[in-house]
């Protein structure tokens, strides 16, 4: 916006080294100046990369029940199990699963339900926020009636609902699957309301401003004055939602399976050992509960460091 | 101004009734009760004798009307498990959960905004940096694990504060309450710290985020510029600008607290209406389920009509 | 040193008056009503046998010993039972215990609004002789009866019909739902549902008091690491069931003891006897091989139980071969091994049942109802992929497990049995009859597992007074479930108790926790 505007031919040709030219100076700059925010990259990025390549460095595959051997059970970390003699780097849980393996495969399912529930989430709060902002009269009031029924469930409630409901549709051979699915739905659709409600606020406050009115004036349409003039207004809360949204995505995977409607302990997430791991906080099996409770502090800090920073360094008006 | 109460409160009826057939439908999914109401050697006979009996055998519009017929009346029907009259089991419950939820907002509130405004105005400073990294460890770690960690510090190996309850509660009228007594007090501190938790990390990044945007306004600087003291300009002038996306976003938490004071009560037993609507769910029991979630749309439908009335109020530009 | 300092400080606040021998207990279910003709679940019975009594009741080994009942007799040729009736026994109410009691009690027990109903289908009548003398008729020789009716509460005629409180109502509730008034050594003075429950003891009692509680509470507890916490904390005195994997860790702690026992309930697999087809594989279609008695045997074979008794149930739980535990009355000693496990064995069953690359199937189990349920399920999961029988896995809520056996939504499914009469005779009923709605037979037998020699069998032994000739026929029956095998059972599901090392008491192999026989110390 401070930019002088160019001529239409122009923009187009030059555009991507202007782009090239700002990651290079001011973010590149902004990033190297915050060790917070390179000690988190360097972190969430060793996490996602295991969490993708889990198949190729865990040692065991957890998810295949036949490989798996009961009396391993419960080894501690780096010791030889009393009854096999086998050790395992961060120990076994209860049924004799490699901690170590499982958590990576376990993250990978993790990562892929938050990222998949807050994207879906995004998309559907900004969309049905900025239509019920802009537009308003009965479509604001529909949309946000359907925010006030989605908000009175409680989200544990939403993705029992779900559950139910797809439990009864799906046969038993696809529910493995399916359960991760109803979960990214069930997340998303408890998580959409927070940003509908905020770019709406947003937006009735920028619909009243002038340029707005300018841009009606000139007869844009209605698609792109909300694209390209309302959305980059509204970006800032969106973002600090978004980011507390994945990391709480990952965790309320955990809540709901607290609840017993997480991923399938034959195939779990992160929030599932979780869960399986506090059963074993007083037995003094410490290594079941406190790694894969270590990777999602970790996972969940540095993603909200990282986007904490993000957010300063991305939003103009802070520079 | 009425005209717009009134809508919104019509539209407020349909939300509850939307609500009541969403929450009717899924039932279905939740289980039967039957199985928890009889014993092991009940027979098919017993079976359909009682489903008759609570008129579960009647077509879902038929159970659905018969319910909202009741609610309009105030009578949410008898409990399957406790065999009472549903509106007086939440009565009873009810304060447990409200003082729990209120001591929890009040701790995410204050210390929200406080530390949001803090970190805002020393954006740079080691302390502010420290707090919104610290910050988010709590958050980064679900409900229940905190809650079972802060037992197993403070109640296991400290011994300092009980694992669970309510402790002593006092009886005012209906109200039973736990502030009047010192292990009422005590048995508050952790489950509302749990609960509250990330509320407050949530408010004051929220509250930090907006206060940075206001304090470079062009308003501010000018402030600024014709010397009004720092708290002024903070106070009276930033903080409250902030404000409008703030209350928006209390307002949703304050539901957020409602339901998730659910798994907080599950962890400390504390006798709320969110564990009973856990029990309830464990031995699907209706009646009970319907009034909660009733319950709760009345509140949550009360908050955003509160909200909204609210934006009124602090945002002038909103009134054309 | 500071720990008890704190300790005793937070007995204090607790008790403001400070009592001698307060008892705090905690369960995982509240009983859901005081009324012990409204449901038959042993929550509500195990809670109501410290305030209401029956004609009989259970000792300490189990054993049926008197109780409002001195004294029972068969009459004539097995025609029904004589009870003579305790006198001077009076209700926590003041008022007396009669026959006319009983008879009452009989009829509300037996209404079809009561729950506890099937303990009285081989009642023909029950005739009331003096004030303290009741015969009990019975439709056929009925050797057992007296062992059937220990959790037959007797409750005073006068004081339900004052409460209107006639017959149990389950849909509404009524006086009795959340007032108690028995005979027992402990009455309810305060009733919270789902917070806390309080009982006292009752002076007027007619038993020799064992006990030194001045005052106890119960209070559900339904996390169960809140409940160990609250164990090691001191603040209850008394938890069930303790988590398997912190029973070392609590008998490490010296202000706590844990007490084991081996339970009446034994888990078990379950198959679709009936079935025409598996309802969950993606490789048979249209046939059931749990319809082949080899395929059955091959997972008794591939399941190695000593393996999860070992990790899972860490050495708290005894391996059984069949459908009741040893402790039993008319287990079948002879009969005592298991099938061993053998992973080859059960390939070659497989391969001669025409499945030599096995198959896949569902396999439904729930995940809140047994100790350790999910986890078991899960490792015998692991165990039959070894022998190429690779199931999906369905764990789900109690709530929503009975609904999809009933509907037949498995293609095996794991089961819990205790035998409320502590009998062998118990589960032959349930599980293994054919099931038949008018007889009231098989009611749990999901699969419909028939065979036709055992339906023969059990009205015999129901009826048989001669003890050998009755043990011979259940020899008889669990051989045939052994070799059809109707079911494949796995261990004993162990009782695990912890309690502050200040308290002794008695743990009944029914998992009722009797507060008579409670002492505290200081």
């Amino acid at each position: 916006m401070t930019d002088a505007p160019l001529p239409e031919g122009d923009k187009a040709v030059r555009r991507p080294s202007r782009l090239a030219a700002a990651l290079d100076s001011d973010f590149f700059y902004s990033f190297r100046r915050s060790p917070v925010a390179v000690v988190s990259f360097i972190v969430a990025a060793i996490l996602v990369l295991s969490a993708v390549f889990a198949p190729w460095i865990a040692p065991t595959n957890p998810f295949d029940p036949a490989s798996l051997n009961l009396m391993n059970g419960f080894s501690a970390p780096m010791t030889p199990n009393a009854f096999t003699g086998e050790s395992f780097f961060m120990g076994t849980d209860d049924q004799g699963r490699d901690v170590y393996s499982t958590i990576l495969y376990g993250m990978r399912i993790s990562l892929f339900v938050g990222v998949a529930a807050v994207l879906f989430a995004m998309v559907l709060g900004i969309t049905l926020g900025l239509l019920a902002g802009y537009v308003g009269g009965w479509t604001e009031t529909i949309i946000m009636r359907i925010a006030d029924v989605q908000l009175t469930f409680p989200s544990i409630l939403v993705a029992m609902l779900i559950f139910g409901i797809a439990k009864g549709f799906t046969p038993v051979e696809y529910r493995d699957q399916m359960a991760i699915w109803v979960l990214i739905l069930a997340i998303g659709l408890s998580d959409w309301v927070q940003f509908a409600r905020v770019v709406r606020g947003a937006t009735l406050v920028e619909k009243g401003k002038d340029y707005v009115q300018a841009a009606r004036l000139i007869g844009r349409s209605p698609m792109a004055i909300m694209g390209r003039h309302i959305l980059p207004n509204v970006l800032s809360p969106v973002l600090v939602i978004a980011t507390i949204s994945l990391a709480l995505a990952i965790i309320a995977e955990a809540t709901l399976s607290f609840l017993g409607v997480g991923a399938p302990p034959t195939q779990p997430s992160l929030g599932t050992l979780i869960r399986i791991g506090q059963g074993f906080l007083f037995s003094g099996e410490w290594w079941i509960l406190f790694f894969p409770a270590m990777t999602l502090l970790a996972l969940a800090l540095s993603v909200n460091l990282l986007g904490d920073w993000l957010r300063d360094a991305l939003n103009p008006k802070l520079r | 101004m009425i005209s717009f109460v009134i809508r919104r409160v019509a539209q407020s009826v349909l939300v509850l009734l939307i609500v009541g057939l969403v929450a009717f439908s899924m039932f279905r999914f939740v289980g039967d009760p039957i199985d928890n109401m009889l014993g092991q050697e009940r027979t098919q006979e017993d079976i359909d004798r009682l489903r008759t009996q609570l008129g579960l055998d009647q077509p879902f519009p038929v159970q659905y009307y018969k319910f909202l017929e009741g609610a309009a009346q105030g009578n949410f029907g008898v409990s399957y498990r406790q065999g009472r009259p549903v509106s007086e089991i939440l009565l009873e419950r009810a304060p447990a959960t409200l003082e729990l939820a209120a001591v929890s907002a009040i701790f995410a509130v204050i210390l929200g905004v406080v530390l949001g405004v803090y970190t805002a105005i020393r954006r740079t400073g080691f302390w502010a940096n420290f707090i919104m990294s610290a910050s988010l460890i709590g958050v980064s770690l679900p409900t229940f694990l905190i809650g079972i960690l802060l037992i197993y510090l403070f109640s296991v190996e400290l011994g300092w504060l009980p694992s669970f309850g309510r402790g002593e509660v006092v009886d005012l009228g209906w109200w039973s309450t736990g502030f009047l007594t010192e292990s009422g007090l005590k048995a508050l501190i952790l489950p509302s710290i749990t609960l509250g938790l990330y509320q407050m990390t949530l408010i004051m990044r929220l509250v930090r985020s907006e206060m940075l945007e206001v304090l470079r306004q062009d308003y501010i600087r000018f402030a600024r510029a014709r010397g009004l003291a720092a708290r002024t300009v903070h106070f009276r002038h930033a903080l409250k600008n902030t404000m409008v996306p703030v209350i928006t976003v209390i307002g949703l938490q304050l539901g957020a607290i409602i339901a998730f004071a659910i798994i907080t009560e599950t962890v400390f037993q504390w006798p709320g209406v969110g564990l009973l609507f856990i029990n309830a769910i464990q031995f699907v029991d209706i009646p009970v389920m319907a009034a909660y979630l009733m319950l709760i749309s009345v509140m949550f439908v009360g908050i955003n009509l509160i909200v909204d009335l609210l934006y009124f109020a602090i945002d002038p530009r909103l009134r054309g | 040193m500071f720990r008890t300092f704190t300790a005793a400080a937070a007995l204090a606040v607790l008790a403001p008056v400070a009592q001698a021998n307060e008892f705090t207990w905690a369960v995982t279910t509240d009983p859901q009503t005081l009324d012990p003709h409204a449901v038959n679940s042993a929550p509500v019975l195990g809670f109501l046998n410290n305030v209401y009594e029956g004609l009989v009741r259970r000792g300490k080994d189990m054993t049926i010993e008197p109780a409002l009942a001195t004294s029972w007799e068969p009459i004539g040729d097995g025609e029904g039972w004589r009870f003579s009736l305790r006198e001077g026994v009076t209700f926590q109410d003041g008022a007396d215990f009669t026959a006319e009691d009983v008879l009452f009690s009989y009829q509300r027990a037996s209404d079809e609004n009561s729950d506890t109903r099937s303990w009285f289908a081989p009642v023909s009548d029950v005739i009331v002789v003096d004030d303290f003398t009741v015969d009990v008729m019975t439709t056929a020789p009925n050797p057992i009866f007296p062992d059937s009716i220990a959790n037959w509460m007797i409750m005073d005629s006068g004081w339900a019909e004052a409460n209107a409180a006639g017959l149990p109502d389950k849909e509404n509730g009524n006086f009795a739902t959340l007032n108690a008034n028995g005979t027992g050594a402990f009455q309810v003075t305060a009733r919270e549902p789902g917070l806390r429950t309080v009982l006292e003891p009752f002076d007027g009692w007619w038993g020799e008091v064992e006990h030194n509680v001045t005052r106890a509470e119960l209070t559900p507890i339904q996390n169960p690491a809140t409940a160990v916490a609250a164990l090691l904390s001191g603040d209850v005195d008394f938890i069930n069931p303790v988590p398997i994997q912190d029973v070392a860790r609590l008998n490490g702690d010296g202000n706590v003891n844990v007490i084991q026992g081996i339970e009446a309930r034994v888990i078990m697999l379950g198959f679709p006897h009936e079935a025409e087809a598996l309802k969950y594989s993606e490789d048979v279609e249209g046939a059931n091989p749990f319809a082949d008695v080899r395929v059955r045997q091959a997972v008794a074979h591939a399941v190695n139980v000593p393996a999860i008794l070992q990790t899972i149930m860490r050495g708290n739980a005894e391996e059984v071969s069949q459908l009741v535990s040893p402790a039993m009355r008319g287990y079948s000693p002879s009969l005592a091994a298991r099938p061993e496990f053998d992973v080859e064995k059960a390939k070659a069953l497989l391969a001669e049942a025409g499945y030599p690359d096995g198959f896949s199937f569902g396999l439904k189990c729930p995940n809140n109802r047994y100790l350790n349920d999910e986890a078991v399920c899960q490792a015998v999961t692991g165990m039959l992929a070894q022998i190429g029988l690779t199931a999906t896995l369905d764990a789900m809520p109690v709530q929503n497990y009975w609904p999809e056996l009933r509907a037949d939504n498995y293609d095996m499914y794991l089961l819990g049995w205790s035998p409320g009469t502590f009998d062998a005779e118990h589960p032959v009923r349930f599980l293994a009859s054919t099931p038949n709605e008018e007889k009231r037979l098989g009611s749990w037998n999901f699969g419909g597992f028939s065979n036709a020699r055992v339906d023969e069998l059990l009205p015999m032994i129901q009826s048989e007074i001669d003890d050998t000739v009755r043990q011979a026929m259940l020899d008889e029956t669990a051989a045939i479930l052994q070799d059809e095998v109707a079911y494949v059972p796995l261990y004993v599901q162990p009782l695990v108790w912890g309690t502050g090392s200040n308290v002794s008491l008695t743990q009944r192999p029914d998992n009722f926790f009797i507060l008579r026989w409670v002492t505290v110390d200081g």
